[in-house]
Protein backbone atom coordinates (compact mmCIF):
# COMPACT_ATOMS: atom_id res chain seq x y z
CA UNK A 1 0.00 0.00 0.00
CA UNK A 2 1.34 3.42 -0.92
CA UNK A 3 1.89 5.87 1.89
CA UNK A 4 -0.31 8.94 1.99
CA UNK A 5 1.01 11.77 4.12
CA UNK A 6 -0.66 15.13 4.75
CA UNK A 7 1.17 18.20 5.91
CA UNK A 8 -1.26 20.72 7.35
CA UNK A 9 -0.02 24.26 7.81
CA UNK A 10 -2.00 27.19 9.23
CA UNK A 11 -1.81 30.23 6.93
CA UNK A 12 -0.02 33.10 8.74
CA UNK A 13 -0.88 31.35 12.00
CA UNK A 14 -0.34 34.00 14.69
CA UNK A 15 -2.01 36.65 12.58
CA UNK A 16 -4.96 34.45 11.55
CA UNK A 17 -5.62 33.41 15.11
CA UNK A 18 -5.54 37.00 16.32
CA UNK A 19 -7.84 38.01 13.45
CA UNK A 20 -10.38 35.30 14.33
CA UNK A 21 -10.20 36.24 18.01
CA UNK A 22 -10.85 39.89 17.25
CA UNK A 23 -13.71 39.14 14.87
CA UNK A 24 -15.59 36.49 16.80
CA UNK A 25 -14.61 36.89 20.44
CA UNK A 26 -14.11 40.64 20.77
CA UNK A 27 -16.57 41.56 18.06
CA UNK A 28 -14.32 43.86 16.05
CA UNK A 29 -15.37 44.51 12.49
CA UNK A 30 -12.02 44.69 10.69
CA UNK A 31 -10.47 41.44 9.60
CA UNK A 32 -6.71 41.75 10.11
CA UNK A 33 -6.19 39.24 7.30
CA UNK A 34 -7.70 41.62 4.76
CA UNK A 35 -5.55 44.66 5.58
CA UNK A 36 -1.76 45.06 5.74
CA UNK A 37 -1.14 43.91 9.29
CA UNK A 38 1.39 42.03 11.38
CA UNK A 39 2.00 40.54 14.79
CA UNK A 40 5.08 42.19 16.27
CA UNK A 41 6.97 42.51 19.52
CA UNK A 42 7.38 45.52 21.74
CA UNK A 43 9.89 47.96 20.25
CA UNK A 44 10.55 49.57 23.63
CA UNK A 45 11.61 46.23 25.08
CA UNK A 46 13.74 45.66 21.96
CA UNK A 47 11.56 42.73 20.95
CA UNK A 48 10.94 44.58 17.74
CA UNK A 49 10.49 42.00 15.02
CA UNK A 50 7.61 40.86 12.86
CA UNK A 51 6.37 37.44 13.99
CA UNK A 52 3.69 37.00 11.32
CA UNK A 53 2.19 39.19 8.63
CA UNK A 54 -0.99 39.21 6.57
CA UNK A 55 -1.03 38.47 2.85
CA UNK A 56 -1.76 42.16 1.98
CA UNK A 57 1.33 43.09 4.06
CA UNK A 58 3.36 40.51 2.15
CA UNK A 59 2.58 42.44 -1.04
CA UNK A 60 4.46 45.41 0.43
CA UNK A 61 7.49 43.17 0.92
CA UNK A 62 7.11 42.79 4.70
CA UNK A 63 8.69 39.51 5.78
CA UNK A 64 8.58 37.50 8.99
CA UNK A 65 11.67 38.37 11.03
CA UNK A 66 12.00 41.94 9.70
CA UNK A 67 12.46 44.64 12.29
CA UNK A 68 9.34 46.68 12.99
CA UNK A 69 11.01 49.88 11.77
CA UNK A 70 11.94 48.23 8.44
CA UNK A 71 8.40 46.93 8.08
CA UNK A 72 6.89 50.38 8.69
CA UNK A 73 9.26 51.85 6.11
CA UNK A 74 8.00 49.32 3.58
CA UNK A 75 4.37 49.80 4.51
CA UNK A 76 3.57 52.95 6.52
CA UNK A 77 -0.07 51.99 7.18
CA UNK A 78 0.88 48.58 8.59
CA UNK A 79 -1.30 47.68 11.59
CA UNK A 80 0.86 46.00 14.23
CA UNK A 81 -0.78 43.98 16.98
CA UNK A 82 0.99 42.53 20.04
CA UNK A 83 1.51 38.77 20.46
CA UNK A 84 -1.02 36.66 22.32
CA UNK A 85 0.60 33.31 23.15
CA UNK A 86 -2.23 32.00 25.35
CA UNK A 87 -4.51 32.24 22.35
CA UNK A 88 -1.97 30.51 20.11
CA UNK A 89 -1.86 27.55 22.49
CA UNK A 90 -5.65 27.30 22.57
CA UNK A 91 -6.04 27.59 18.80
CA UNK A 92 -3.21 25.16 18.13
CA UNK A 93 -4.77 22.57 20.43
CA UNK A 94 -8.18 22.88 18.75
CA UNK A 95 -6.49 22.57 15.34
CA UNK A 96 -4.70 19.34 16.30
CA UNK A 97 -7.92 17.94 17.81
CA UNK A 98 -9.68 18.25 14.45
CA UNK A 99 -6.80 16.50 12.67
CA UNK A 100 -6.99 13.66 15.19
CA UNK A 101 -10.62 13.08 14.20
CA UNK A 102 -9.42 12.09 10.74
CA UNK A 103 -6.04 10.44 11.19
CA UNK A 104 -4.88 7.82 13.69
CA UNK A 105 -1.36 9.23 13.69
CA UNK A 106 -0.84 12.99 13.96
CA UNK A 107 2.61 14.42 14.54
CA UNK A 108 2.55 18.01 15.72
CA UNK A 109 5.58 19.50 14.06
CA UNK A 110 5.27 23.00 15.47
CA UNK A 111 2.59 25.22 16.95
CA UNK A 112 0.94 25.65 13.54
CA UNK A 113 1.99 22.60 11.52
CA UNK A 114 1.28 18.92 11.71
CA UNK A 115 1.84 15.77 9.69
CA UNK A 116 -1.01 13.26 9.40
CA UNK A 117 -0.52 9.70 8.29
CA UNK A 118 -3.53 9.04 6.05
CA UNK A 119 -2.22 5.74 4.67
CA UNK A 120 -5.05 3.25 4.21
CA UNK A 121 -7.87 5.72 4.75
CA UNK A 122 -8.97 5.63 1.11
CA UNK A 123 -11.67 3.04 1.74
CA UNK A 124 -12.93 5.11 4.65
CA UNK A 125 -12.87 8.61 3.21
CA UNK A 126 -12.29 8.24 -0.54
CA UNK A 127 -9.58 10.05 -2.42
CA UNK A 128 -6.91 11.94 -0.49
CA UNK A 129 -7.63 15.21 -2.27
CA UNK A 130 -11.31 15.02 -1.36
CA UNK A 131 -10.72 14.36 2.33
CA UNK A 132 -8.00 17.01 2.48
CA UNK A 133 -10.55 19.52 1.25
CA UNK A 134 -13.06 18.29 3.81
CA UNK A 135 -10.50 18.76 6.63
CA UNK A 136 -9.48 22.19 5.36
CA UNK A 137 -13.10 23.36 5.15
CA UNK A 138 -14.02 21.88 8.51
CA UNK A 139 -11.16 23.78 10.18
CA UNK A 140 -12.29 26.97 8.49
CA UNK A 141 -15.95 26.47 9.38
CA UNK A 142 -15.39 25.50 13.00
CA UNK A 143 -12.28 27.40 14.01
CA UNK A 144 -12.45 30.28 11.56
CA UNK A 145 -8.94 30.17 10.07
CA UNK A 146 -7.55 28.76 6.85
CA UNK A 147 -4.93 26.07 6.32
CA UNK A 148 -2.91 24.68 3.45
CA UNK A 149 -2.69 20.94 3.05
CA UNK A 150 0.11 19.23 1.14
CA UNK A 151 -0.39 15.63 0.07
CA UNK A 152 2.34 13.21 -0.90
CA UNK A 153 3.91 9.89 -0.10
CA UNK A 154 6.48 11.19 2.38
CA UNK A 155 6.95 14.01 4.82
CA UNK A 156 9.32 16.28 2.91
CA UNK A 157 7.21 16.26 -0.26
CA UNK A 158 4.02 16.83 1.73
CA UNK A 159 5.68 19.82 3.40
CA UNK A 160 6.89 21.22 0.08
CA UNK A 161 3.38 20.74 -1.34
CA UNK A 162 1.67 22.67 1.45
CA UNK A 163 4.05 25.55 0.72
CA UNK A 164 3.24 25.79 -2.99
CA UNK A 165 0.52 28.41 -3.17
CA UNK A 166 -1.34 30.01 -0.29
CA UNK A 167 -3.82 30.46 1.30
CA UNK A 168 -6.63 27.95 1.84
CA UNK A 169 -5.52 25.39 -0.76
CA UNK A 170 -4.81 21.70 -1.12
CA UNK A 171 -1.83 20.62 -3.26
CA UNK A 172 -0.44 17.25 -4.20
CA UNK A 173 3.23 16.60 -4.84
CA UNK A 174 3.65 12.90 -5.56
CA UNK A 175 7.07 11.65 -6.75
CA UNK A 176 5.96 11.72 -10.41
CA UNK A 177 5.08 15.42 -10.06
CA UNK A 178 8.42 16.52 -8.62
CA UNK A 179 9.89 17.50 -11.95
CA UNK A 180 6.90 19.60 -12.92
CA UNK A 181 6.03 21.22 -9.59
CA UNK A 182 9.18 21.33 -7.47
CA UNK A 183 12.27 21.40 -9.64
CA UNK A 184 11.47 24.80 -11.08
CA UNK A 185 11.41 26.43 -7.63
CA UNK A 186 14.37 28.46 -6.32
CA UNK A 187 16.68 26.36 -4.19
CA UNK A 188 15.99 28.37 -1.00
CA UNK A 189 12.39 27.13 -1.06
CA UNK A 190 13.62 23.63 -0.28
CA UNK A 191 13.11 22.42 3.27
CA UNK A 192 16.45 22.58 5.20
CA UNK A 193 18.00 25.15 2.86
CA UNK A 194 18.48 28.32 4.87
CA UNK A 195 20.17 31.55 3.94
CA UNK A 196 23.72 30.25 4.58
CA UNK A 197 23.22 27.11 2.49
CA UNK A 198 21.52 29.18 -0.20
CA UNK A 199 24.55 31.44 -0.51
CA UNK A 200 26.93 28.50 -0.79
CA UNK A 201 24.72 26.78 -3.36
CA UNK A 202 24.51 29.97 -5.42
CA UNK A 203 28.32 30.09 -5.45
CA UNK A 204 28.28 26.58 -6.87
CA UNK A 205 25.90 27.80 -9.57
CA UNK A 206 22.93 25.92 -8.16
CA UNK A 207 19.86 28.12 -8.24
CA UNK A 208 16.87 25.81 -8.54
CA UNK A 209 15.84 22.66 -6.72
CA UNK A 210 16.07 20.82 -10.06
CA UNK A 211 19.72 21.81 -10.46
CA UNK A 212 20.40 20.64 -6.92
CA UNK A 213 18.69 17.31 -7.60
CA UNK A 214 20.90 16.69 -10.63
CA UNK A 215 24.16 17.69 -8.91
CA UNK A 216 26.66 14.92 -8.16
CA UNK A 217 26.09 14.06 -4.47
CA UNK A 218 29.88 13.79 -4.00
CA UNK A 219 30.24 17.49 -4.78
CA UNK A 220 27.55 18.32 -2.24
CA UNK A 221 29.16 16.05 0.33
CA UNK A 222 32.49 17.81 -0.19
CA UNK A 223 30.94 21.21 0.45
CA UNK A 224 28.24 20.51 3.01
CA UNK A 225 29.28 17.17 4.55
CA UNK A 226 26.26 15.27 5.93
CA UNK A 227 23.91 18.19 5.30
CA UNK A 228 24.71 17.86 1.57
CA UNK A 229 23.32 14.33 1.52
CA UNK A 230 20.16 15.50 3.27
CA UNK A 231 19.39 18.32 0.84
CA UNK A 232 20.31 16.12 -2.15
CA UNK A 233 17.80 13.52 -0.97
CA UNK A 234 15.14 16.18 -0.32
CA UNK A 235 15.65 17.73 -3.76
CA UNK A 236 14.98 14.29 -5.23
CA UNK A 237 11.93 13.84 -3.04
CA UNK A 238 13.51 11.15 -0.87
CA UNK A 239 12.69 11.14 2.84
CA UNK A 240 12.66 7.98 4.90
CA UNK A 241 11.51 9.53 8.19
CA UNK A 242 8.24 8.25 9.57
CA UNK A 243 5.43 10.06 11.32
CA UNK A 244 5.52 9.61 15.05
CA UNK A 245 2.85 10.85 17.40
CA UNK A 246 5.12 10.37 20.40
CA UNK A 247 6.99 13.46 21.49
CA UNK A 248 10.73 12.64 21.64
CA UNK A 249 12.39 13.52 24.97
CA UNK A 250 14.14 16.88 25.09
CA UNK A 251 17.86 16.76 24.41
CA UNK A 252 18.48 20.07 26.09
CA UNK A 253 16.71 22.79 28.03
CA UNK A 254 17.64 26.38 27.41
CA UNK A 255 16.20 29.86 27.78
CA UNK A 256 17.46 33.21 26.69
CA UNK A 257 16.31 36.79 26.90
CA UNK A 258 16.90 40.10 25.18
CA UNK A 259 17.40 42.67 27.90
CA UNK A 260 15.57 46.00 27.55
CA UNK A 261 18.85 47.90 28.07
CA UNK A 262 22.53 47.15 27.37
CA UNK A 263 24.13 45.50 30.38
CA UNK A 264 27.56 46.82 31.30
CA UNK A 265 27.74 45.63 34.90
CA UNK A 266 28.68 42.03 35.64
CA UNK A 267 26.41 41.96 38.68
CA UNK A 268 23.39 42.90 36.61
CA UNK A 269 24.32 40.26 34.03
CA UNK A 270 24.55 37.69 36.80
CA UNK A 271 21.10 38.67 37.99
CA UNK A 272 19.79 38.05 34.50
CA UNK A 273 21.58 34.69 34.55
CA UNK A 274 19.90 33.92 37.87
CA UNK A 275 16.49 34.65 36.44
CA UNK A 276 17.29 32.45 33.44
CA UNK A 277 18.57 29.71 35.75
CA UNK A 278 15.27 29.90 37.66
CA UNK A 279 13.38 29.32 34.46
CA UNK A 280 15.59 26.58 33.01
CA UNK A 281 15.81 24.69 36.30
CA UNK A 282 12.09 24.88 36.96
CA UNK A 283 11.56 23.31 33.54
CA UNK A 284 14.13 20.60 34.27
CA UNK A 285 12.44 19.84 37.57
CA UNK A 286 8.97 19.86 36.04
CA UNK A 287 10.11 17.11 33.64
CA UNK A 288 12.01 15.29 36.45
CA UNK A 289 15.33 15.42 34.64
CA UNK A 290 18.80 16.78 35.40
CA UNK A 291 21.45 18.31 33.18
CA UNK A 292 25.18 17.66 33.11
CA UNK A 293 26.38 20.34 30.71
CA UNK A 294 25.77 24.07 31.17
CA UNK A 295 26.40 26.64 28.45
CA UNK A 296 26.13 30.42 28.54
CA UNK A 297 25.66 32.53 25.44
CA UNK A 298 26.10 36.27 25.04
CA UNK A 299 25.02 38.55 22.22
CA UNK A 300 26.63 41.96 22.55
CA UNK A 301 25.25 45.32 21.45
CA UNK A 302 26.83 44.87 18.02
CA UNK A 303 25.14 41.48 17.61
CA UNK A 304 28.33 39.44 18.04
CA UNK A 305 27.60 36.01 19.42
CA UNK A 306 29.78 34.16 21.90
CA UNK A 307 29.20 31.06 23.98
CA UNK A 308 31.02 28.89 26.43
CA UNK A 309 30.16 25.59 28.08
CA UNK A 310 31.30 23.27 30.83
CA UNK A 311 30.55 19.80 32.12
CA UNK A 312 29.51 19.61 35.75
CA UNK A 313 30.90 17.00 38.14
CA UNK A 314 27.44 15.64 38.56
CA UNK A 315 24.06 16.15 36.92
CA UNK A 316 21.77 18.65 38.64
CA UNK A 317 18.60 20.65 38.41
CA UNK A 318 19.24 22.88 41.42
CA UNK A 319 18.85 26.55 40.53
CA UNK A 320 21.75 27.77 42.68
CA UNK A 321 24.12 25.18 41.30
CA UNK A 322 23.31 25.90 37.64
CA UNK A 323 23.54 29.63 38.36
CA UNK A 324 26.96 29.21 39.96
CA UNK A 325 28.22 27.34 36.90
CA UNK A 326 26.67 29.95 34.60
CA UNK A 327 28.41 32.77 36.52
CA UNK A 328 31.76 31.00 36.24
CA UNK A 329 31.28 30.56 32.50
CA UNK A 330 30.17 34.16 32.20
CA UNK A 331 33.30 35.46 34.00
CA UNK A 332 35.51 33.41 31.70
CA UNK A 333 33.66 34.50 28.57
CA UNK A 334 32.77 38.16 29.01
CA UNK A 335 35.21 40.85 27.87
CA UNK A 336 33.24 43.83 29.13
CA UNK A 337 31.36 44.72 25.92
CA UNK A 338 27.80 45.89 26.59
CA UNK A 339 25.42 42.92 26.49
CA UNK A 340 22.12 42.81 24.66
CA UNK A 341 21.08 39.21 25.05
CA UNK A 342 21.93 36.40 27.48
CA UNK A 343 21.13 32.72 27.42
CA UNK A 344 21.62 29.58 29.45
CA UNK A 345 21.45 26.20 27.79
CA UNK A 346 21.71 22.87 29.54
CA UNK A 347 22.28 19.53 27.88
CA UNK A 348 23.32 15.91 28.38
CA UNK A 349 20.06 15.24 30.14
CA UNK A 350 19.75 12.35 32.56
CA UNK A 351 16.67 11.16 34.40
CA UNK A 352 15.86 12.89 37.68
CA UNK A 353 16.39 9.87 39.93
CA UNK A 354 20.09 9.49 39.04
CA UNK A 355 22.24 9.66 42.14
CA UNK A 356 24.61 12.50 42.87
CA UNK A 357 28.37 12.12 42.73
CA UNK A 358 29.60 13.16 46.17
CA UNK A 359 32.50 15.59 46.40
CA UNK A 360 34.74 15.58 49.47
CA UNK A 361 35.67 19.23 49.13
CA UNK A 362 32.23 20.67 48.52
CA UNK A 363 30.38 21.29 51.76
CA UNK A 364 27.21 22.68 50.15
CA UNK A 365 24.10 20.89 51.43
CA UNK A 366 22.61 20.10 48.03
CA UNK A 367 19.81 18.02 49.47
CA UNK A 368 18.52 21.07 51.32
CA UNK A 369 18.77 23.26 48.22
CA UNK A 370 16.82 20.63 46.29
CA UNK A 371 14.14 20.62 48.99
CA UNK A 372 13.94 24.40 48.82
CA UNK A 373 13.54 24.30 45.02
CA UNK A 374 10.77 21.71 45.33
CA UNK A 375 8.96 23.86 47.86
CA UNK A 376 9.25 26.94 45.64
CA UNK A 377 7.97 24.95 42.64
CA UNK A 378 4.94 23.84 44.64
CA UNK A 379 4.14 27.39 45.74
CA UNK A 380 4.45 28.62 42.15
CA UNK A 381 2.31 25.84 40.77
CA UNK A 382 -0.46 26.63 43.21
CA UNK A 383 -0.36 30.41 43.38
CA UNK A 384 1.35 31.45 40.13
CA UNK A 385 4.94 32.13 39.09
CA UNK A 386 4.98 35.57 40.66
CA UNK A 387 3.79 34.46 44.10
CA UNK A 388 7.35 33.83 45.29
CA UNK A 389 10.60 35.29 44.09
CA UNK A 390 14.13 36.00 45.23
CA UNK A 391 14.54 39.27 47.08
CA UNK A 392 17.14 40.59 44.58
CA UNK A 393 14.41 40.88 41.95
CA UNK A 394 12.04 43.00 44.05
CA UNK A 395 11.37 46.34 42.36
CA UNK A 396 14.20 45.64 39.91
CA UNK A 397 14.09 46.00 36.14
CA UNK A 398 14.62 42.27 35.57
CA UNK A 399 11.74 39.80 35.60
CA UNK A 400 12.51 37.01 38.06
CA UNK A 401 11.96 34.18 35.58
CA UNK A 402 13.34 35.47 32.30
CA UNK A 403 13.23 33.59 29.04
CA UNK A 404 10.46 31.82 27.22
CA UNK A 405 7.13 33.56 26.89
CA UNK A 406 6.96 36.45 29.31
CA UNK A 407 3.60 37.26 30.92
CA UNK A 408 2.93 40.34 28.80
CA UNK A 409 3.23 38.28 25.62
CA UNK A 410 0.68 35.78 26.86
CA UNK A 411 -2.23 38.18 26.69
CA UNK A 412 -2.25 41.67 25.25
CA UNK A 413 -4.23 44.48 26.80
CA UNK A 414 -7.44 45.10 24.89
CA UNK A 415 -8.98 48.50 25.55
CA UNK A 416 -12.56 47.26 25.74
CA UNK A 417 -14.40 44.00 25.65
CA UNK A 418 -14.10 40.83 27.60
CA UNK A 419 -10.91 39.32 28.89
CA UNK B 1 -17.54 48.35 18.44
CA UNK B 2 -16.83 45.40 20.73
CA UNK B 3 -19.20 42.81 22.09
CA UNK B 4 -20.49 44.11 25.40
CA UNK B 5 -20.19 42.14 28.65
CA UNK B 6 -23.63 41.70 30.22
CA UNK B 7 -25.18 40.30 33.38
CA UNK B 8 -27.41 37.28 32.78
CA UNK B 9 -29.73 35.17 34.88
CA UNK B 10 -29.81 31.69 33.42
CA UNK B 11 -31.19 28.30 34.39
CA UNK B 12 -29.27 25.07 34.01
CA UNK B 13 -31.39 21.95 33.75
CA UNK B 14 -30.44 18.43 34.80
CA UNK B 15 -29.30 17.59 31.28
CA UNK B 16 -26.87 20.49 31.40
CA UNK B 17 -28.91 22.61 29.06
CA UNK B 18 -28.48 26.33 29.61
CA UNK B 19 -31.33 28.78 29.19
CA UNK B 20 -30.78 32.51 29.68
CA UNK B 21 -33.86 34.14 31.28
CA UNK B 22 -32.97 37.76 31.92
CA UNK B 23 -30.23 40.05 30.71
CA UNK B 24 -29.18 43.29 32.34
CA UNK B 25 -27.30 46.06 30.58
CA UNK B 26 -26.36 49.63 31.22
CA UNK B 27 -28.08 52.23 29.02
CA UNK B 28 -26.46 55.46 27.82
CA UNK B 29 -27.58 57.24 31.02
CA UNK B 30 -25.79 54.61 33.07
CA UNK B 31 -29.00 53.10 34.39
CA UNK B 32 -29.21 49.36 34.62
CA UNK B 33 -32.00 47.97 32.49
CA UNK B 34 -33.29 44.43 32.87
CA UNK B 35 -34.97 42.64 30.00
CA UNK B 36 -36.79 39.35 30.15
CA UNK B 37 -35.87 36.93 27.44
CA UNK B 38 -39.17 36.00 25.82
CA UNK B 39 -38.04 33.06 23.76
CA UNK B 40 -34.91 31.49 22.36
CA UNK B 41 -34.91 31.11 18.60
CA UNK B 42 -31.85 28.90 18.42
CA UNK B 43 -28.69 27.96 20.24
CA UNK B 44 -25.42 27.12 18.53
CA UNK B 45 -22.03 25.95 19.70
CA UNK B 46 -19.08 27.85 18.29
CA UNK B 47 -15.39 27.15 18.62
CA UNK B 48 -13.68 29.99 16.77
CA UNK B 49 -9.92 30.04 17.40
CA UNK B 50 -10.49 27.09 19.73
CA UNK B 51 -12.47 29.14 22.26
CA UNK B 52 -15.76 27.35 23.03
CA UNK B 53 -18.80 29.61 23.11
CA UNK B 54 -22.57 29.04 23.17
CA UNK B 55 -24.47 31.46 20.97
CA UNK B 56 -28.09 32.17 21.84
CA UNK B 57 -30.33 34.02 19.48
CA UNK B 58 -33.31 35.27 21.44
CA UNK B 59 -36.13 37.81 21.60
CA UNK B 60 -36.48 40.40 24.32
CA UNK B 61 -39.34 42.80 24.97
CA UNK B 62 -38.40 46.48 24.92
CA UNK B 63 -41.48 48.53 25.68
CA UNK B 64 -43.97 47.32 23.11
CA UNK B 65 -41.30 46.14 20.74
CA UNK B 66 -39.91 42.68 20.36
CA UNK B 67 -36.21 42.78 19.53
CA UNK B 68 -33.96 39.98 18.43
CA UNK B 69 -30.56 39.86 20.12
CA UNK B 70 -27.64 37.47 20.18
CA UNK B 71 -25.80 36.69 23.36
CA UNK B 72 -22.77 34.47 23.80
CA UNK B 73 -21.77 32.41 26.79
CA UNK B 74 -18.04 31.77 27.15
CA UNK B 75 -17.82 28.23 28.44
CA UNK B 76 -14.29 28.56 29.85
CA UNK B 77 -14.54 31.96 31.52
CA UNK B 78 -18.32 31.83 32.30
CA UNK B 79 -18.83 35.32 30.89
CA UNK B 80 -21.79 36.52 28.88
CA UNK B 81 -21.50 39.08 26.09
CA UNK B 82 -24.04 40.83 23.94
CA UNK B 83 -23.11 40.39 20.29
CA UNK B 84 -22.57 43.68 18.57
CA UNK B 85 -24.23 43.46 15.20
CA UNK B 86 -22.96 46.16 12.88
CA UNK B 87 -25.99 48.38 12.37
CA UNK B 88 -28.21 47.48 15.29
CA UNK B 89 -27.97 49.65 18.39
CA UNK B 90 -29.06 48.20 21.68
CA UNK B 91 -30.28 50.08 24.77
Amino acid sequence: MDNVIFHVDVNSAFLSWEAVYRLHILGEKTDLREIPSAVGGDVKKRHGIILARSIPAKKFGVRTGDTISDAINLCPELVIVPPHYDLYETSSKAFIEILKEFSPCVEQYSVDEAYCDMTGTECLYGSAVVIANVIKDKIYKELGFTVNIGISSNKVLAKMASDLKKPNLVHTLFPDEIEKKMWCLPVEDLFYVGSATKKKLHKLGIRTIGELAKTDPDILRAHFKKHGEVIYAFANGIDVSVISDEVPPNKGYGNSTTIAFDVEDANVAKMVLLSLAEKVCSRLRADSVMATVVAVSIVDFEFHHASHQMTLLTATNITNEIHKAACRLFDELWDGTPIRHLGIHTSRIVSGDSSRQMNLFDMTRYDRLAQLDTAVDMVRERYGDDSIKRAVFINGPIYHMAGGISPEKRKPFYKEGIK
Amino acid sequence: MFHMPVDVIATFNVQGKIKPNYIRIEDENHFLQTYKIQNILYCKEENYAGIPVLLFCCNILRGDCMQMIKIKYHIKTHQWVLVNEADKVMA
